[in-house]
Order: C-alpha cells, then structure tokens, then sequence
C-alpha cells in the first residue's frame, strides 16, 4: 500500500480512504509530520494568580506519606501522579530595590526567572519563558510551535500594578525579551484557530468539508486554465501564483493521506466565553485535550487568571474581588473565603487532570505523557514574598516521573531549577535558566 | 483659473496659442489622431536648448560625474521622443523649480520658461504621435473591494475582507495591481471566508449559535478636578436625542431565530486598573429577530422616563444600601429604532458604563428568513420539483453576470450547476445554490479584475478596453465594488464608448453613497488619515487625546473632502477653504466657540489659525511624533504629497538630533538649525524644515499653542529662493500662488495612480497634463479632475503585451 498510494489518483484515494484520513486539510491544523509509533511527550503550565493561603495548601508531611491539604482536595484522585513541591522560590519576583509590584514581578518572573524592567512603557524587558525554550524545539514538528491561553480579557491600560506594564500581568509566555505572548481567552477564537471555520470537530463532518473545499479548488484549477489563453505574460505569471497556491494546499491534503487517524472528541464550536469560571476553564481544557491529543501542540501555558485578577466569584457565594480577599490581614472570615476560590480553582483544574487521564495515549494515557506545571508566583497574597511557591507537577509518567510525592527542596532553592528539569524531561536539555543554580537533584532521580 | 491656463501656455506665438486651443477642444481620446509634426519649431529651438544644457547642465550631469545618477551628455535636444522618460525628469525639476540648484549660475527667468514650455509641447506631441496608456496587470480584489463586492453581489454587509489577510501598499495606495499577491494562506483564507459568506447569504438554518460581543467605547476625559468622568454625549445618529452615551453598530442575524442580548455593566473605576468588571451585573433578553441587518442600540437616556425595574441588579459587594439606590439611571436597548426594553439601572458611587454588549443566537431557528441577501440571490423560487433546475440555472446566470462582471456563457454556468446539484443532493435547493456560490466567490474571475487581449490585436499596441472592462474600471475605482446593473446593461448595448453615457455615469455613480469608498479610501491613503488608528500621542503630554478625538480628527478631514469633492469646489480649496466640519468635542479641542453636541456640522471659520487640510488635527497629528511636532515629517509631507516632490531618502548613519544642550531644552527651531550646519542636510532641509517651522503653532496633536517650553512660537520662514511666509495661512497662501500647479498636479497624480491601480510612469506624464489642463477649464474641480481622468487614454484604452 505504502508504494501503491502515491501512484494512485488523490481524489480517488480519498473516496476509498474515507474515515482513513486524518485531519481536516483547509481547517489549517495539518500537522507538518507523520506520527510516530513512539508517543510523544508535552509540557503545560497553569498558572494560579495571587497566591495561595499557606496553611491550606502546603502539607506538613514530605515524601511518599505526604497528606492531601484542604486545597488540595480535588486534586486526591491524581494523588499517585501527583508531585507537590517546596521551598522553590523566585528571588527575582521580589522588589530587589524597585518597590512594590509584585504580582507584575510574579507573573512576569515565573517562567523567566529574570526580574523585570519596571516601566508601564513600551520599553519591557523580560526573558525568553521556560515554554518557549521548549517550544522553539518541540513546536518545529507540529503545527503550533505553542499556544497560551488564560480565562481573563487582558488589560491594555498601560499600567497594571505599581508602575509595571500590563504585559507582565496578562501573560506567563515570553517568544524574546521584549516580546510577550499574548493570551487566548476565547474558546471560539481557539476552536477557530484549531479548526478553521467549522462547527464541529466532528471527524465526518470534516471530511464532507474538506472534500467540498477540493472540488472547489479543482474548478478554480479548471478556470484559471480558461482564463491563461487570453492573458499577458505577466498576468499568466500573477495568476501563477493562484495556481502555485492551489498546489500548496494540495501538498499538504497529500501529507494529511500519510497520516494516521486521530480521532478527535466531537465537541462543537464554542459560541462565545461562557459567564461561569468553571464552565469557561472546563471549555478551554477541552480544547487544551484535543490540542495535544491530535498533535497539533506540545507546549501550552494556561493562566486561570491574569495575575494581580480581582476575578469574583459570585456563584461561591463571594461577591469581593479575589485580590480583596488574599489581602486578609490575618481576618479569619477573608482567609477563609480565599481558600475556598483557591480550592474551587483546583476543583476546575482537575477537570483537565480527568480529561487527560482518560484519554489514551501511547502505551498509556494522555497524563503520563505530559509533564503539567501547576501552582502560583506568589506564596502568600497578603505578604506577597515569592518564597516556598505553592507547586505541584502532574503527570510525566513516560519520561520516569513517580507520583504520589511531596519533595522538599533546600530553602531558597531557584524555582528555575524545577523549570531546567521539567525542560530536560521533555528532551530539551539547557545549563541555566535565569537564576537557575542547577537541576532539582531530587526530581532527576526519579 | 484662467491664470492658470496662461501659466501653461508655452511661447506665445499665435500659431501655438491656436494649436493649443485646438487641443483643448478636441476630446482627448482623439488626441492621438490630431497629427503634430511641429518640424517648424525644432530647428532653432532644438539648438537653444542643447545651448542651455550645456551651459547650465552638464557640469554636473555629465558622463563621468553622473550627479543624481543623470547624465545629460547624451541626450537628443532636438529628439526629445527618443528618451522621453530622461526629459520628463528634467522637465519635473524646471518645474518644481529645483534646477539649477540656488547658488549655482541659472539662465534668465524668461528663458527658462521658454525651455520649459517647449520641451513640454513637444514631450506633449510625441506622446500623442504614439501614445502608451500603460497595461495594468490583472488585477486581484483587496481588502476592502473584496467586502464591497460581497455587499453588492449578495446584499450581505458583513465586511468579510476584514478576514482576509492585509494588502500589501504599493505608492501610496493599496490597490496597487502589481504588489497585490496570492499566498497560499490567502488562497485558503478565502476558500473558508466563501462557505461562510454562502451560508450567510442563503441563510443556512444548520448554523451553530455564536455569541458576538460589542465594546462600548470607554470615552475618557479629565474633569475640573483631574478625575476622568464618562463622557456625556449622544454618540451615534441612531441614537434617540435624549441619549447620553451608550452605542449603536449594525448587525446582520443571519436567520429568523431567537437571540439572546446580554449587557455587562461595569462600574467605573479610578485607581485599581488591575479589577475586572464584577460578575453578576448582567442583563439578559431574549427576543425573536427577523434575518437580516439592523441597528442595535444601547445607550443611557437623559430624561426621567419611567423604566422597568431590574431584579437582581445590585451594587458589586452586596449589602450596604437598601434595594432602593439613591441614584438610578436608565439604559435603554433599542433594535431598528424601537425599544426593546428600557431597563432601570442603579449607578454607582462613581457612576456606570457599559462594559459590553452581546448578542447570542441563533436558537429555535423558524426559517432563513427574507434577508435582503436571500431577496437578492433567489431571483426565482420553485414551486414543483421540475421547476428547480431551470429556477437554479437562472439564479446563477444573473449571480455569475454581477460576480464576474461580464456576460456569461454556458461554459461558465456548467460547472457551478454541478455544484448546485451536488448540494442539491446533499440537502436542500438552498443548500445547492450555496455550493455554486462558494465557488463563485473564489473563481479568479471574481477575485481578478482581468482585462483581455482583444483576438489578432498587435504585440505592444494601444487598444480600446471594452466596455465591461470599462464598467469595472469605473466602479473599482469610483466605489471600489463591481459596477451595478445599470453599468452591466450599457456594457451589454455597447453604449459606454459614448462619451456622454461615460459622463453621466460618472456623475450618477458620484452621487451614490457607494461613492463614499472614494472619499474614505483615497483621502484616507493620500492624507494619511489611515495612520490614525495607529498614532499614539503619549498620554502624559497629550492627555486631551482620546478615541473621540481621533474619530472627530479623520471624520473631520473625510467631511471636508467629501464637500469639496460633491459641491464641486476648486481642488485648491483644499488648502484655502474657511470652513470645516466640526463637533463640539473638536470645536472645544480647536477653541471654536458655539459648537454644541456630538453632531457633525460644517463651521466657517473666522480667524487664521485653522482652514484648509494644513489645520486639520487628523494631518498635524500623524506627521507628529508621540511626543512632539516634527517640522521635518511635516515639511516631507507637504513636499511629497501636495506639491510632488519628494525629498530623497536620507543618507545613513545621520546622528539623532540634539535636543538638550548645556542642560537646557533646545526649541524645536534650535535643535533643527543643526540641519543648516551641515551641508549634506541643508540640501533638502533647506526646503522641507521652513516648511514645517510654519506649522510650529499646532503641538503635536494639531492644538493651538503660541508658546512651547515658555518660548514664542516662531513660524516664520524663508524657502531656498527667497520667498518669505509666516504660519499656517501664509504657508497656505504660498502654495496657493506659487506652487497652485504642483498641488493640483500632484493631486491628479495620486487620483491616477488610485484609479488606475498602478504607479505612474513618465509615459503617464503627457496624458497627466493633459488630464490637468482639461479640467483646470472647469476650475479644476474634483470631478472635474475625475472625469478628465476617466476620458483619458490611460483609463479607456491599453497596451497589449509584449507578445
């Protein structure tokens, strides 16, 4: 077959092939790559903004024995692919003599590891982030070198907190120092980004598409042949380019009829953002499956907030900002309703943990062969140090990352340790990663 | 404008005199059959004029140093003909009055003008011996034409184009046939763009609900007390009189369907930029719409009126005030001018807005509805099985005829019925004549403006276009869309090779509002207005700018050349009009008193410090910086787009200026005097800075200012040969006098090259000033000017190719 099928006539290949065809060709998310036997290993970041209420997040036992804290609580049914991790801390989130800002700092060094240029400018300066280091080489192969989404509308207001830019709040992914990422919060935008413009991810509906969109490339092949007799050299040459482009297309429907079948989850397209959180992550985290699930990306960063967020969360019952209540000032009432949005965040969260989990993939499941970054730039919102950061990492279980474990790490140690060993797992080895001092020793081992 | 003929008269010998009359009186078309030896003058001219240029030209336009890479050893002063393109450019210097350069040896004024003149007649002369219209490459849709055409083939104003990925500009202009490529990204782009434009137009009732949401524009403004409040106005003419901001925009429903509307409100906040807009102040309605595109509405209303209280519609925190806010107001929702629902809303410590507007749907679909598309697409309608073919057929013969812009044949329908009848099959009559469509909108002769050889016509020879390439010429270029039926029909009787027919369409097309693309795409690439959208004036020295401004700014300048384009007034007024189009936001912002609301009204003006384009906020501000004024980008601005003359490039590695010295801020005309310093800069310096030092009374976003860093304001200057002015209005009056040509030729230049979809040529230059002196006898108006270029050789007739 493997000989035969180029020699065959592609429109007939594609009446036969029928389900055999992979992907949607016009839909523009044709991987450049055949897949592999071998599956392949993804990287995720989610980030919490404002930190979490200490005492309910870290467990006070280490190791294997570790206990499941209240905020951790929707997290149990992953306690086995779970590693939580402390004492990583982020030294260049700190003012380091420019005042206050932190949650700019935090959102802007946690990827990074660098301290950021304090300007509400045009003149930001950051890093290259942890995910874009991974992208440049686990995205050459797919069709999105890396995609970043987040739940909250950016804010262009110049000034975000404190005399910093907005860009540190509104997005974790740096392409260059000076180049933020900007963040996708609409799933309509991603599905659409995803699969062009249908409805559905509906394998037979995308196929009937497709194939609508080949015969009308071939009268368009068809009409421009009319056209050519009646034409001058240079317009024969513009309307060249028509045809060139035609051919482009038709390359790629070929390198579709390599590929293996993928089959998506049906999910239509999303009408807009929906109003509840919860529904809103659940969508996105949907999408974040089928993106690496179909191969269309390795890398995704994913911010539940923009850092700083004053997001409230009326359906808890909790009409105040979220920023208004991590600035407890030790009142119990106010503590106790940030720990609930806290939990609530992990209680959405699990949901991409689920959906991971139960989705197959190479000799296991979709989790095992992603390494998922979950946790904060800030420890405390209402002291707002970057020390200890409340973290844990899911999944990995492909690259020898054993769950079910709380590792304790030196005081102070960089959190850009964690982040070099995260990229070294994925195959994307590095020396130094803003103030990194080294690999977490304790996590290579495993 | 009389003297602006005599200008043009050459040597005033009587012969010349009547030979010119003859031409200006002949149609230009005909030109080229007038035959124009003119053996009789060559002789003694011819060697007075090679006398000249070595005299006054060739010491530096020789072989060896080539000055400006021209070397004038070699050409035929009694041949012009043979290198007309190297005389053109001398001829434009002359005229521009660049050559030979201040300070070096000039012949006498008189003599110039006689070395002018001829060798322009006789440039004239050749060009209509063998004239050369030029062959505009075929020519792809952009960005905008693409939506126009949507619009007028379908019905359907939903600006697809903006789907599509950005045009490349080419001199100026994005309609620019030889820089207008096809990428695969573009092929594919509209591939998808076709199926949901088709499913749009016929009303496809399988469409998943999508939830499109609108921003209310947050109009900002610093108080008496420096606090920014909302902005109180009636912001759109949809809007009823009592309004105060909210906003209106046009929607298409695609179907008769329910939709839901829901509005976000935000509570307007000082300090903390970083809250996002509490969840839970949000108003729904859901309402049945019928298919098609109407205003939607929503705005505050000034008046008491009585309002339906909203349940659970609370202040952000909860608690506190009793249910009974001490202050309410009333936001009305409003679709095609009828209230949906008037909704009492209570405000907030520091008042409300809205943050935003969306519609959702469709759900429960009824029907496709009877959209102006579907009104449009379906010229007939089945009744019997039997009667669908035939019924398919015609509807694509009249929908191929608009999209391709020509009469259609069998060969062109029979594709696209198999297209019909594969959705046939598939679903439905509706969705078969979507599938045609989809094809339709991506055939190259949709998407191409494509102008044919004529059959046996000769390699390289002017021809005629015929009169459906005319018809398109006409409408891309006068409503940058596909000509309307009316064109199509006189194409078909062959009835645009009579110049009259031409001349009437031309004013009827002019008067349409689809004409409107002529103002906004024209006025908005030669001025500039376009960079608007993208200026940023720094906020803190600017803090009077806001997005009001920047729409008054453009809508000013549009208005303004729209008057002047459809009263029929002089180009020149341009520059010298005492009138302006003002809203009270503007008339605040220039200091103009006794303007009031947010309409739009012309003004007249009563002292110096605005009239013309030159005081319009829109052209000071995008030839600023973000920080402040730049008399050189002003002064290149005029230079290039008003009078023609381009200054070169500068030279690389030139040193950023000095705007400090000895720890003092220099003035603006002390940081510049840097330029006289060095001669490589004062060269053409010397030029474009007096020009911009006359506009130092506008800041950097067009406000009038006397002083800058507590130092008057000098707007005096003096250009290269002498001539002294001082401010905005003896600029204006300068370039009314002595430049009066070049404006207006240079006008004509960027209305060829717009029109024609290509840049000019020195082959283009006779028939320009031919085009000038045509319509210079009916003042040179705007369509005058337009309708000169439109009976020129350039637009009606082509060049075959090579071979």
């Amino acid at each position: 077959m493997i000989v035969t099928r180029k020699s065959l006539n592609r429109r007939t290949f594609l009446r036969g092939a029928g389900a055999a065809l992979g992907l949607p060709l016009l839909d523009s998310m044709v991987p450049a790559f055949a897949a592999t036997a071998k599956s392949t290993i993804r990287l995720g970041f989610v980030y919490v903004p404002n930190g979490m209420i200490p005492k309910d997040w870290l467990p006070q036992t280490e190791g294997a024995a570790f206990q499941i804290t209240p905020t951790m609580r929707p997290l149990e049914p992953f306690r086995d692919k779970m590693v939580v991790l402390s004492n990583l801390t982020h030294v260049n989130a700190r003012a380091l003599g420019d005042g206050g800002g932190d949650h700019a700092r935090a959102g802007a060094t946690w990827l990074t590891g660098v301290h950021c240029k304090k300007t509400e400018g045009s003149d930001i300066r950051a890093a290259v982030s942890a995910d874009q280091i991974a992208a440049k080489q686990l995205g050459a192969q797919t069709q999105f070198g890396s995609l970043e989404l987040g739940i909250e509308e950016p804010s262009f207001a110049g000034g975000c907190d404190s005399g910093y830019s907005c860009a540190y709040t509104n997005t974790l992914s740096w392409r260059g120092p000076t180049t933020p990422n900007p963040v996708e919060i609409s799933p309509r935008a991603l599905f659409e980004r995803l699969f062009g413009d249908g409805e559905t991810t509906d394998f037979a509906a995308r196929l009937k598409r497709m194939q609508e969109n080949i015969s009308i490339l071939d009268y368009v092949r068809t009409d421009v042949a009319r056209l050519q007799p009646a034409l001058g050299t240079r317009d024969k040459s513009k309307l060249d380019e028509y045809l060139e482009s035609i051919r482009d297309i038709e390359r790629r429907i070929q390198k579709a009829e390599e590929q293996k079948a993928k089959k998506a989850p049906i999910l239509d397209r999303p009408a807009g953002i929906p109003d509840l959180f919860e529904d809103h992550v659940k969508l996105m985290s949907d999408l974040m499956v089928i993106a690496f699930q179909t191969d269309m990306t390795r890398v995704i960063t994913f911010m539940l907030a923009r850092e700083g967020s004053n997001r409230s969360f009326p359906e808890l019952g909790l009409p105040e900002g979220c920023h208004v209540v991590t600035h407890h000032q030790n009142d119990a009432t106010k503590i106790a309703k940030a720990q609930i949005i806290e939990e609530h965040r992990a209680k959405v969260f699990a949901h991409l943990l689920k959906r991971m989990d139960e989705t197959a993939d190479g000799d296991g499941t979709l989790l095992d062969h992603t390494l998922l970054l979950y946790g904060a730039g800030i420890r405390d919102g209402n002291t707002h140090d970057h020390d200890d950061l409340p973290l844990a990492m899911f999944g990995g279980k492909s690259v020898g990352v054993r769950g079910g474990l709380h590792l304790r790490s030196k005081a102070g140690t960089p959190m850009t340790n964690l982040l070099l060993t995260m990229l070294d797992k994925v195959g994307v080895p590095g020396d130094t990663l803003g103030d990194s001092t080294g690999k977490l020793d304790q996590l290579c081992g495993l | 404008m009389g003297a602006f003929l005599e200008k043009q008269t050459p040597v005033a010998s009587p012969v010349s005199t009547l030979r010119r009359r003859q031409i200006l009186a002949v149609p230009v078309m005909l030109l080229s059959m007038t035959t124009l030896a003119g053996a009789w003058l060559q002789e003694p001219v011819a060697a007075s004029r090679a006398g000249l240029v070595k005299q006054y030209c060739l010491g530096c336009h020789n072989d060896r140093a080539k000055t400006a890479n021209l070397s004038m050893e070699r050409l035929d002063s009694a041949n012009v003909a043979g290198d007309a393109g190297s005389w053109e450019k001398v001829l434009r210097k002359l005229k521009a009055n660049e050559m030979p350069p201040v300070g070096l040896p000039r012949p006498s004024a008189d003599a110039l003008k006689v070395f002018t003149a001829s060798l322009e007649s006789e440039l004239d002369r050749a060009a209509a011996a063998n004239p050369n219209p030029g062959r505009p490459t075929i020519h792809r849709l952009n960005r905008t034409e693409y939506s126009n055409a949507i619009r007028d083939l379908l019905g359907l104003d939903v600006k697809p184009g903006a789907n599509l990925p950005a045009d490349d500009t080419g001199y100026g202009f994005d309609n620019i046939a030889d820089v207008l490529s096809l990428s695969p990204v573009l092929v594919e782009r509209y591939v998808s763009v076709a199926r949901t434009v088709a499913r749009l137009a016929v009303g496809n009732t399988d469409v998943k609900p999508v939830i499109d949401s609108f921003n209310g524009l947050r109009e900002v403004r610093t108080g008496a007390r420096g606090q920014r409040a909302g902005r109180n106005d009636r912001i759109s003419e949809d809007l009823p009189f009592d309004s105060v901001g909210g906003f209106s925009f046009r929607y298409t429903f695609p179907v008769d369907a329910e939709y839901v509307f829901k509005i976000k409100m935000a509570l307007i906040n000082g300090g903390f930029t970083e809250t996002a807009p509490p969840v839970g102040q949000v108003l729904e309605l859901r309402v049945p719409v019928k298919a098609g595109v109407r205003h939607v509405g929503l705005t505050f209303m000034r008046s008491d009126a009585l309002a339906e209280v909203v349940p659970g519609v609370g202040r952000g925190g909860g608690g506190g005030r009793g249910a009974a806010p001490a202050n309410t107001t009333h936001l009305d929702l409003r679709l095609d001018g009828a209230r949906l629902k008037l909704y009492d809303v209570p405000e907030g410590q520091r008042g409300r807005e809205i943050n935003e507007l969306s519609i959702a749907g469709p759900y429960n679909i009824t029907g496709p509805g009877d959209s102006p598309s579907r009104r449009r697409l379906f010229v007939c309608t089945p009744a019997a099985p039997k009667d669908e073919d035939p019924c398919a057929s015609k509807i694509l013969a009249t929908l191929t005829r608009r999209a391709f812009r020509r009469p259609v044949t069998g060969a062109d329908i029979k594709p696209l019925f198999a297209f019909y009848k594969r959705g046939r099959e598939d679903a439905s009559f509706d969705q078969g004549i979507e599938m045609a469509l989809r094809a339709i909108l991506v055939s190259p002769e949709f998407l191409f403006r494509v102008e044919r050889n004529p059959a046996g016509a000769a390699p390289n020879k002017a021809h005629r276009i015929n009169d459906f390439e005319l018809a398109s010429r006409l409408s891309f270029f006068l409503w940058s869309s596909i000509p309307d039926d009316e064109l199509l029909t006189l194409a078909e009787q062959g009835k645009l090779k009579d110049r009259t027919v031409v001349e009437r369409q031309v004013t009827r097309m002019l008067a349409d509002p689809k004409s409107q693309a002529l103002v906004s795409n024209f006025s908005g690439q030669w001025l500039l207005l376009r960079n608007l959208e993208q200026h940023k004036p720094d906020v803190e020295r600017f803090p009077e700018f806001d997005e009001s401004l920047r729409r008054a700014f453009r809508l000013e300048t549009e208005l303004f050349f729209d008057s002047i384009l459809r009263e029929n007034r002089p180009a020149t007024e341009l520059l010298s009009a005492k009138y302006t189009f003002l809203n009270e936001r503007l008339a605040e912002f220039y200091g103009i008193p006794g303007v009031r609301g947010s309409r739009f009204r012309r003004v007249d003006l009563t002292d110096s410090m605005r009239g013309g384009l030159l005081g319009q906020g829109s052209i000071l501000t995008v030839t600023s910086y973000p920080t402040r004024t730049s008399v050189v980008l002003r002064g290149k601005w005029i230079l290039e787009n008003l009078l023609g003359a381009p200054p070169p490039a500068p030279p690389p590695d030139v040193p950023p200026l000095e705007l400090r010295r000895n720890d003092k801020q220099l003035s603006v005309r002390e940081a510049m005097e840097q330029h006289r310093v060095n001669p490589i800069c004062a060269s053409c310096h010397a030029k474009m800075d007096p020009i911009g030092f006359a506009l130092e009374n506008y800041n950097g976003i067009g406000g009038w200012r006397d002083k800058e860093n507590d130092a008057s304001i000098d707007a005096s200057g003096t250009l290269p040969d002498g001539s002294e002015f001082r401010g905005p209005a003896g600029l204006a009056k300068l370039l009314l006098t002595k430049n009066e040509d070049d404006f207006v030729s240079t006008l004509t230049e960027k209305l060829m090259t717009y029109a024609l979809g290509r840049g000019l040529e020195s082959y283009d230059r006779p028939a320009l000033r031919s085009i000038v002196r045509e319509a210079s006898k009916q003042n040179a108006t705007i369509p005058a000017l337009i309708h000169s270029i439109v009976n020129s050789p350039q637009f009606q007739t082509r060049r075959t190719g090579q071979s």
